[in-house]
This record gives structure tokens, C-alpha cells and sequence, in this order.
């Protein structure tokens, strides 16, 4: 296979993967052409920790759409367990890692109570997780007696505003988080080395090898870029490190596993997959057990960058999630659908808002806009498949 | 034929949804190397009959046995481990997922931890499509853009992991154009080569007789009649619609 063909080949098959990447460094170019602080160091950071919760929801949200349901629920279990947290630590005093493991239990307890609903009672998730959205609301209210609780202080402040930095020392850049960053490139590197050897190995085609080599230096630039602007400013944000473990676990719970096909079975075809002896029931249990589980690590993310819980928290958190999954690739009829993709298109709201912010656009109008671009995203996916389908 | 243990055996069957008696006592065997088509008029019970061998309904009464050993087949995955494969009449695919994860499909290889082992599974694909002469661009195409003959040849496939030595199909042609039916008869003639027990369910009769090594009727769930593959076109129609 030539580059060209093999470019055009990477196009095409992924057009909608690719027309997402492109979408995201087209907002991000303008950005920074529009405001010169976009780029800056603090202003990236800052987009991390601000975006961080909703992205967590994306991992977990993108499983459920690609499994053809929904969850409503997102913001109000966000809300609920960082006031468990808060009530384990701020009011109990006890340590921080128990209000952790509090909040992580009660989302295990809200995602099997929903599963149960949903898989083995058969309501749709739809009203499942609306109800879980009245429900756990209304729980949250009544934990914290209708009251903000704070502050959480000391380590449990740092999970979502801590930094490690200066670890390897460093003169006026940190050592310790470029050295993190090369680790990435280079697993990434490896990672995708072995899959072209596999694919060789087993006769499938791969792109030449000069693309294939443009396409890493590409990415290891613009990464350790990245990370050098970390780098001079405060050092590797503890919850980037949460958020890329959770982004490689499921990249491969969803890619590389038998629960991840199955999922993606259940949401192509349910009556299929279930002939074909897919334990429909059980995937659709799974999947509400781990949204709740990782709403429950967004709930203590967010009470954390909050410094405190409060009634109102994560009010609209699912709208985000959803809208990231969506923008990112996700069929609206299920079946397809990645976490990369809802990654970025989290990202792709994320430096909207923030991008907005920074040039002073009032927040009604900033809702204006994402509301457009998620209509939009949506438009030119069935576009596409309309394309695609005449083209058969 | 008669005397060796059939690999499959339905005896005195019934199936009944309410006061419907989808099937009643019906009697069936399944010898290796043997197509054994199953006709009859719409309602006739045929499809009720596939899925109690698929494992998806349970006979209200009767007795199925594989290898002369009675079994229970409770669920479509204690099908396949009986190695019993099934296609069923409406198309039933994952158009979202490629041809590899649907021949795979419920049977997936796994390696540790419960990973896909993909590798294995497009290699095994792809030696599969050759072996039934499947001609399909690629094992990574994802079935939407397949044409219907081309799913259903995957699906028919898909019949061969695990391997199964009783592949039941389920009007496996309806859908299909004349060209695309053709084929499709083509790959159940190699599943008889292989030596598996085929029941081929259709009422097309051209169809049955050009490739079945006998024809069973089923007219409102009872057996009415066995027949040759050498049997006139007349007689099997007589059986079908009860005009003795
Ligand atoms: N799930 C079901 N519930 C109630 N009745 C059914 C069900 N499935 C099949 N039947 C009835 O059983 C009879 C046989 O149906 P079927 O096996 O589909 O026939 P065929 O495949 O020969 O056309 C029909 O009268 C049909 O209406
Ligand atoms: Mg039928």
C-alpha cells in the first residue's frame, strides 16, 4: 500500500474519527489565534482540572450509549457521593482515603440498584436513571441536611488540586513530570509498534512506514509540548494521572476485552447477540454497576476541586458527558462509538468553555454555542451514514 | 442410514405457546453427512422446532438427545458447547461489528484476563471463508456494508466455530437473490462434505431437493410424511397442505 492510498485509507475508514481530531485542533488553532494566554502553561492546566470530572462520566457514559441506553442519573450521583465523602471526612473527621472509599461504595450501591432496574426488571434505562436522578437528589439534600459541608483540606484537597512536582528536581521546568511524558510516548510508540507487527504477522494491511513514523513523531511533539508546558508551570496535575489510568483501562476493557465486544454486540443488535448466546442481562448490569462506580470517582474528583459538597453539586454533569459522547462519535442508536472519541469530544467542549471564558463571551451565549455544535456533531454523523448507505 | 445413533434425535416433541400447539410429538433425526431439509406451510411449527435445538425455548414435553444421550438445551450457549449451530430466519447479525466479531460472536477466544485474542480469531476467520469458498473483501469490514448475501454467508460461517456437528438453518435463502440463494446452497452441500447433520428449514422445494438427502413435513406441528430427495414435487405438496 502507497502513502497515498494508505492516507486516503485512514481518511476515509475512520472519517468520522478523524474528522473529530480535526474539528478539536481547528477550535484549538483559533483559539489560540483569537486570545494569547489560550496556550499559555497555567491556561492549560487549568482546562485539565476543570474539564476532569465530566470526562470521567465520558468513559462510563460512552459504554452505556454504545450499548443503546442512557444515564440521566450522572450529575445527581456526582452530587451524592462526594456528600458522603463530606460527611466522612469534614463532619466525622476521619481520614481521607475512608471518605474515598465511601463515596466509591455508595456509587457500587447506585449502579447495582440501577442495573437491577434496568437489565433484570427490564425498564428502560431512560426512566431508570431519571428516577435516579429525582432520587439521588433528593438523597444528597437529605444527607447533608440541605447544607453545604467544607472544608476537606489536606490530602483529600489534593486529589483534584494537588500537583507532583519536584520530585527529580528540575531548573524552572519539572524533571519528574517530562520524565512521565516521555514514558507515554514512548509505551505509545511500543504499543503501536507491536500492533503494526502483529497486523504484519497476521497478513493485514498497515500504512507505510514513513506515515506510520510521521504519525508518531506527530504525536510524541505535540505531547511532550504538552508536558513541557506542565512542566513550567506547576508540575503534573494529580488528576491527569487518575484520568489517563482510567482512559488506558477502559481503552482496553472496550477494545481488546470480551465484555468491551460485547457491549458493542448488545448495542448493534440486541436480538442478535442474545441468539448468539451474549448474556444480555448480565452486560447491561455491568455496565449502570460501573457508570456508578465512576460517577462515584467523578463525585470525589469534583468534591475535591469544590474543597466541599454541596446540595446543588454536578447539576447538568450528565447533559456534559452525554453531549462529549456524542460529539465524539457516538451512534445515537448505539452500537458505535469509543472512549478516545468521547475523550475528545469532552476536550473539544472543554477548551470551548474555557476558550470562551478567556475572551469574555457571557455564559448564556457559551450555552448557545455548545448547544449548536452538539446539534451539528450529531448532523454530520447521520450525513455521513446517509452518504455512506447510497453509496453501498 | 438407519441403525447407527443419530447425532441429533427429537422425540415426541411438543411445544405449545398457550392454547397454540406450535408442535406436537414431533419426531426428528439427524445423521453426520446428512441434510435433512424440514418443510411445511407458514405456522407449520418449523421454527418453533429450530429453536428448541438452538437452546432459545424449552419443549413443553419430549425428549431431545444428541449422540443418543438425552440433554437439556437451556440457553443458546449450552447449544454451542452440545455443538449444536444455529441460524436463525431473520438475519440475526451485529451490523456495527466486523466479520470477524460476528463469525466469533458469543464464542469469543480469550486470552489472559479475559482479553480478545483477535489475531487468532481473523486468521481462523479468514481460513474459514476460504474453506466454504466465501468471498468477502475483508474480515474487518463491519457487516453494514456487506450485501445480504454476503451476511447471510457470513453467518452460515459463523455455524462452524466451536465445531459443531449440527448446524440447524432457519429459511437460510429468503431473503436472497436467485444468484445469492445459489451460493448459499453451494456452502450447505460443503457443511454435508464436512460431515456435520444439516436441517435445512425452507419451503422453497426447489431449494430442499437440490441439496437435502431427505424431507421431512410438518404440517400444524405433527410430523405428515418423510420423504426421498428423488420424491415428485406433487407428492412433498400433498404433505405440505394436507390434500392426501
Ligand atoms: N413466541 C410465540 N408465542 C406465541 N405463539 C407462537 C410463538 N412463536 C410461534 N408461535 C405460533 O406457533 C405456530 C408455529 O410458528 P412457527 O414455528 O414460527 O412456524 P413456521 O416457522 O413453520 O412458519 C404459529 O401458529 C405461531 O403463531
Ligand atoms: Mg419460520
Amino acid at each position: 500500500m502507497n502513502a497515498i492510498d494508505s492516507v486516503r485509507d485512514i481518511l476515509t475508514r475512520n472519517m468520522r474519527q478523524s474528522g473529530i481530531v480535526i474539528a478539536f485542533v481547528a477550535i484549538v488553532v483559533l483559539f489560540a489565534a483569537l486570545n494569547p494566554n489560550f496556550l499559555s502553561p497555567t491556561n492549560l492546566t487549568n482546562i485539565v482540572l476543570q474539564y476532569s470530572y465530566i470526562l470521567i462520566l465520558a468513559i462510563g457514559m460512552v459504554m452505556i450509549i454504545v450499548a443503546g441506553q442512557i444515564d440521566l442519573s450522572v450529575g445527581s450521583v456526582v452530587a451524592l457521593t462526594g456528600a458522603v465523602s463530606a460527611v466522612v471526612v469534614v463532619r466525622q473527621g476521619l481520614p481521607w482515603y475512608v471518605g474515598v472509599l465511601a463515596a466509591l461504595f455508595v456509587g457500587l450501591l447506585v449502579g447495582i440498584w440501577q442495573g437491577f432496574w434496568v437489565a433484570y426488571v427490564g425498564i428502560p434505562g431512560f426512566i431508570v436513571t431519571l428516577a435516579g436522578m429525582l432520587l439521588f437528589r433528593g438523597l444528597t439534600f437529605l444527607v447533608l441536611d440541605n447544607k453545604s459541608l467544607s472544608p476537606f483540606g489536606g490530602t483529600y484537597y489534593d486529589i483534584a488540586n494537588g500537583f507532583l512536582n519536584g520530585l527529580l528536581g528540575g531548573n524552572g521546568f519539572d524533571v519528574f513530570t517530562l520524565v512521565i511524558f516521555g514514558i507515554a510516548v514512548a509505551g505509545y510508540a511500543v504499543s503501536q509498534w507491536r500492533t503494526r507487527q502483529g497486523k504484519i504477522a497476521y497478513q493485514q494491511t498497515v500504512e507505510s512506514m514513513p506515515l506510520f513514523v510521521a504519525k508518531l513523531v506527530a504525536v510524541a511533539v505535540v505531547v511532550m509540548w504538552f508536558g513541557y508546558q506542565l512542566s513550567i508551570s506547576r508540575g503534573l496535575p494529580i488528576v491527569l494521572i487518575i484520568l489517563a489510568v482510567l482512559i488506558i483501562a477502559y481503552t482496553l476493557v472496550t477494545q481488546k476485552s470480551v465484555f468491551g465486544r460485547h457491549v458493542y454486540a448488545v448495542g448493534g443488535n440486541r436480538h442478535a447477540a442474545e441468539l448468539s448466546g451474549v448474556k444480555v442481562r448480565k452486560v447491561n448490569f455491568w455496565i449502570f454497576v460501573n457508570m456508578g462506580v465512576l460517577a462515584s470517582v467523578a463525585g470525589v474528583v469534583y468534591s475535591s476541586r469544590m474543597n466541599g459538597a454541596q446540595p446543588g453539586a454536578g447539576n447538568m454533569f450528565e447533559l456534559d458527558a452525554i453531549a462529549a459522547c456524542f460529539i465524539g462519535g457516538a451512534s445515537t442508536t448505539g452500537g458505535v462509538g469509543r472512549v478516545g472519541g468521547a475523550m475528545i469530544g469532552g476536550l473539544i467542549m472543554a477548551v470551548m468553555s474555557n476558550g470562551m471564558q478567556l475572551m469574555g463571551v457571557p455564559q448564556s451565549m457559551q450555552q448557545v454555542v455548545k448547544g449548536l455544535v452538539l446539534l451539528l456533531a450529531v448532523a454530520f454523523d447521520i450525513y455521513n451514514k446517509r452518504r455512506a448507505s447510497v453509496l453501498r | 442410514m438407519r441403525g447407527r445413533t443419530p447425532l441429533l434425535a427429537l422425540r415426541q416433541v411438543s411445544r405449545y405457546f398457550g392454547a397454540v400447539e406450535a408442535l406436537v410429538d414431533v419426531d426428528l433425526e439427524v445423521h453426520a453427512h446428512e441434510v435433512v431439509a424440514l418443510v411445511g406451510d407458514n405456522g407449520a411449527g418449523k421454527s418453533t422446532l429450530a429453536k428448541v435445538v438452538a437452546g432459545v425455548l424449552s419443549p413443553s414435553s419430549g425428549q431431545v438427545e444428541v449422540d443418543g444421550e438425552p440433554v437439556t438445551i437451556s440457553s443458546p450457549s449450552v447449544a454451542n458447547q452440545l455443538g449444536v449451530a444455529s441460524v436463525f430466519q431473520d438475519l440475526a447479525v451485529c451490523e456495527n461489528l466486523d466479520v470477524t466479531a460476528n463469525v466469533f460472536l458469543g464464542q469469543e477466544l480469550r486470552g489472559r484476563a479475559g482479553l480478545l485474542r483477535d489475531g487468532e480469531m481473523e486468521t481462523e476467520t479468514r481460513a474459514l471463508l476460504e474453506h466454504l469458498t466465501i468471498r468477502i473483501p475483508s474480515v474487518r469490514t463491519p457487516l453494514r456494508h456487506l450485501s445480504a448475501g454476503q451476511r447471510q454467508a457470513v453467518v452460515i460461517a459463523r455455524t462452524l466455530i466451536g465445531q459443531p456437528r449440527i448446524v440447524v438453518l432457519d429459511e437460510p435463502t429468503a431473503a436472497l437473490s436467485v444468484a445469492q440463494t445459489a451460493e448459499v446452497l453451494t456452502h450447505i452441500q460443503r457443511l454435508r462434505e464436512l460431515g456435520l447433520g444439516v436441517i435445512l428449514i425452507s419451503h422453497n422445494l426447489n431449494d430442499v431437493r437440490a441439496v437435502s438427502d431427505r424431507i421431512e413435513v410438518l404440517r400444524h406441528g405433527r410430523n405428515n410424511g418423510s420423504f426421498p430427495a428423488s420424491a415428485t414435487h406433487e407428492e412433498i405438496l400433498a404433505a405440505i397442505t394436507g390434500a392426501a
